[in-house]
């Protein structure tokens, strides 16, 4: 068996970035291999979801669909319950779509997908191997498949789970204490965390050689979020202290470490391998602070409770939840991340709320004020894009979607936080998502050098599927980009079209979580800079 | 997953639950019963809890609705038996089948 196809994911890669760490500067790019592949193979920008967001943009990569179809909007899905909101989890079983782990399986395709988020728990039908992200080390055995993988990883000289998964406590200790030391040695720890995930993947790709083999390194999104001033070619402009230049240079350790798994990889699957690497969304600079529900508090839309002086009180502040007074709060941000406002209709007698026939002239004059959210020095619009959710969340998962998603103008993430001003600046610039990610393909029947027009996050997808020689389902959203592609393999492998996906059925019920943990995924959005 | 059709909720959950904490260090001076508390003898975090109910709800094939358990007048519990985990699953498939 050899493998056909390799994946490589970098959560949050730019071009921004990439551009300058596979150019000459000075001693030569940081990121050479990569450069080889930029000069060997055809790439493009790609377009990531409405929300740019982790969640919704991997998962609409791995299933060819958009947002309001598979489900997956947000890290966290908040349910009300009459006076109360819960906060649960998003899952891989809250996707209403087939990923293409499943659909490859089905197929009779042998697939490894490492690191990969909202995979966890891994499907029945799998075949071949899967080790999930965004788990934490204590459950990374039940959510290994087969069954028998995590003992073999266990086996491996190094191997050390701990190191491997998300360590929830880790980045909250480093949000309590960040002080420039621990910004080193929080960036620091992503080294041994990707070299982990690359042994893996050398591993099964040597013992195991899957049709496909598929990899996510997350720490690209991480230091970005963390470190983008010393990231960003635009900032590295003046006089830098002693500090930025470290942390440069320790970022800079990390690209170059990246690179050599990237071409280790390359070089393990083979001449004849199809390579590609994408990212979820790319990454810009942040200057601003939106505290969004406070605005909405000051035109009238809703209240805040009153937060009581005691422990339980001070975590919920600290959490910001969005802790509000429900009788009297008709349209708020429930997270940061989500960058929506939720219209809160009564339904049913009883339900707090505006009125169902209210709806439409109610967000039409909630669309208006957002609008008249201005820079006083320039008279700029804060918001520059308001979409109604029929708009950008179309499909079976719409009536989940917040009702508003908002653009700011710097492309940040909103602060539900009960603090003042509305719109601050931020002391220091900071990284956040931008629409843009990145599309690269390298190898056999893929064109050299070529720069080609922006794709679609679900393209990636149906390209993987292609390159398996498998047809794309008729029900996806992604297309194969055919100009990635050599005339010559078009006409000896057409792209084509085939049965629809197998659509799984809604979730019954949903579990909650706990209020610890709760604060703890808050305290990780918080670090990755989704809150202020 | 294995499961004998005599399996009661108690011996599923406690066997889901040593399955679960096998690679975590534990010192246990006895093994998972019906009166092991996850927090106090097995160093359940919150997560952990989620996690359980993940492997719970996969084990019977679907969700059980957890928030009722976790949650008692608007908090939270601190801790839980490995009993009263069995009973709710055990109320919740008889509600389910009723």
């Amino acid at each position: 068996m050899t493998t056909r196809t390799l994946f490589i994911g970098m959560d949050g890669a730019t071009f921004t970035v990439l551009n300058d760490l596979t150019s000459k500067n000075g001693e030569g790019p940081v990121m050479p291999f990569l450069a080889s592949l930029f000069e060997g193979g055809t790439r493009s920008k790609l377009f990531s979801t409405p929300n740019p967001l982790t969640p919704p943009a991997w998962v609409s990569l791995m299933t060819g669909r958009s947002p309001g179809h598979h489900g997956v909007l947000d890290f966290i899905r908040a349910e009300e319950h009459g006076e109360d909101v819960f906060f649960t989890l998003y899952d891989s079983r809250d996707c209403k779509v087939e990923f293409i782990w499943s659909i490859a399986s089905r197929n009779g395709k042998r697939v490894a997908a490492l690191n990969f988020p909202f995979t966890a728990p891994p499907p029945a039908d799998l075949k071949g191997f899967m080790v999930p992200g965004f788990v934490p080390w204590r459950h990374l055995r039940r959510n290994t498949a087969p069954s028998d993988l995590y003992d073999r990883l266990k086996a491996l000289e190094d191997f050390n789970p701990k190191e491997l998964a998300w360590d929830f406590e880790q980045e909250k200790q480093a949000l309590d204490l960040l002080t420039d030391a621990d910004r080193e040695k929080w960036v620091s720890y992503h080294l041994p965390r990707e070299q982990q995930w690359f042994k893996i993947a050398e591993f099964l790709l040597r013992e195991e050689a899957p049709d496909l083999m598929a990899v996510m390194f997350d720490g690209v999104d991480k230091l970005q979020h963390q470190a983008w001033l010393y990231i960003d070619p635009n900032q590295q402009v003046g006089e830098l202290s002693d500090y930025h230049l470290r942390m440069r240079k320790l970022c800079m350790d990390y690209f170059r470490q990246l690179d050599g798994f990237i071409k280790s990889l390359v070089t393990a699957a083979g001449p004849d391998v199809q390579v590609f690497l994408a990212s979820d969304h790319g990454f810009t600079a942040t200057t601003e602070v939106v505290r969004i529900n406070a605005y909405l508090h000051e035109k009238g839309y809703l209240k805040w409770k009153p937060v009581p002086e005691t422990e339980e009180g001070k975590r919920r502040e600290d959490s910001m939840f969005a802790y509000l007074d429900w009788a009297n709060t008709f349209a708020y941000c429930r997270t940061p991340s989500s960058n929506g406002i939720n219209i809160r209709v009564a339904r049913k007698p009883g339900d707090t709320g505006i009125k169902p026939e209210e709806y439409e002239s109610f967000r039409v004059k909630l669309i208006a004020d957002l609008k008249e959210l201005k820079d006083p020095e320039t008279g700029e619009r804060i918001i520059t894009q308001i979409h109604v959710r029929e708009d950008v969340f179309p499909g079976a998962a719409m009536e989940d979607a917040p009702d508003l998603l908002l653009v700011l103008r710097d492309f940040g993430f909103v602060s539900i936080k009960n603090k003042q001003p509305v719109v601050e600046k931020r002391a220091e610039v900071a990284g956040t998502h931008h629409p843009d990610g990145v599309f690269i393909g390298y190898g056999p029947g893929i064109k050299r050098g070529e720069m080609i027009e922006r794709r679609n996050i679900t393209d990636v997808g149906a390209t993987l599927l292609y390159s398996l020689g498998l047809d794309v389902p008729v029900d996806f959203e992604g297309r194969v980009p055919d100009a990635m592609f050599t005339k010559d393999h078009l006409a000896a492998h057409p792209i084509k079209i085939g049965a629809a996906t197998n659509i799984k059925g809604k979730s019954e019920d949903s579990s909650s979580m706990a209020t610890d943990e709760k604060d703890k995924i808050l305290a990780q959005l918080q670090m990755l800079g989704y809150m202020e | 997953m294995a499961m004998g059709k005599q399996e009661t909720a108690e011996q599923a959950v406690i066997r889901i639950v040593e399955d679960l904490v096998q690679d975590w260090d534990l010192s246990l001076k006895e093994d998972v019963g019906g009166g092991t508390m996850l927090v106090k003898d097995l160093t359940f975090a919150s997560v952990d809890i989620i996690q359980l109910a993940v492997a719970l709800e996969e084990h019977y094939g679907r969700k059980l609705g957890f928030q009722d358990l976790l949650m008692v007048d608007g908090s939270y519990v601190g801790d839980l038996s490995i009993v009263q985990i069995a009973n709710f699953v055990e109320a919740k498939l008889k509600r389910a089948a009723a």
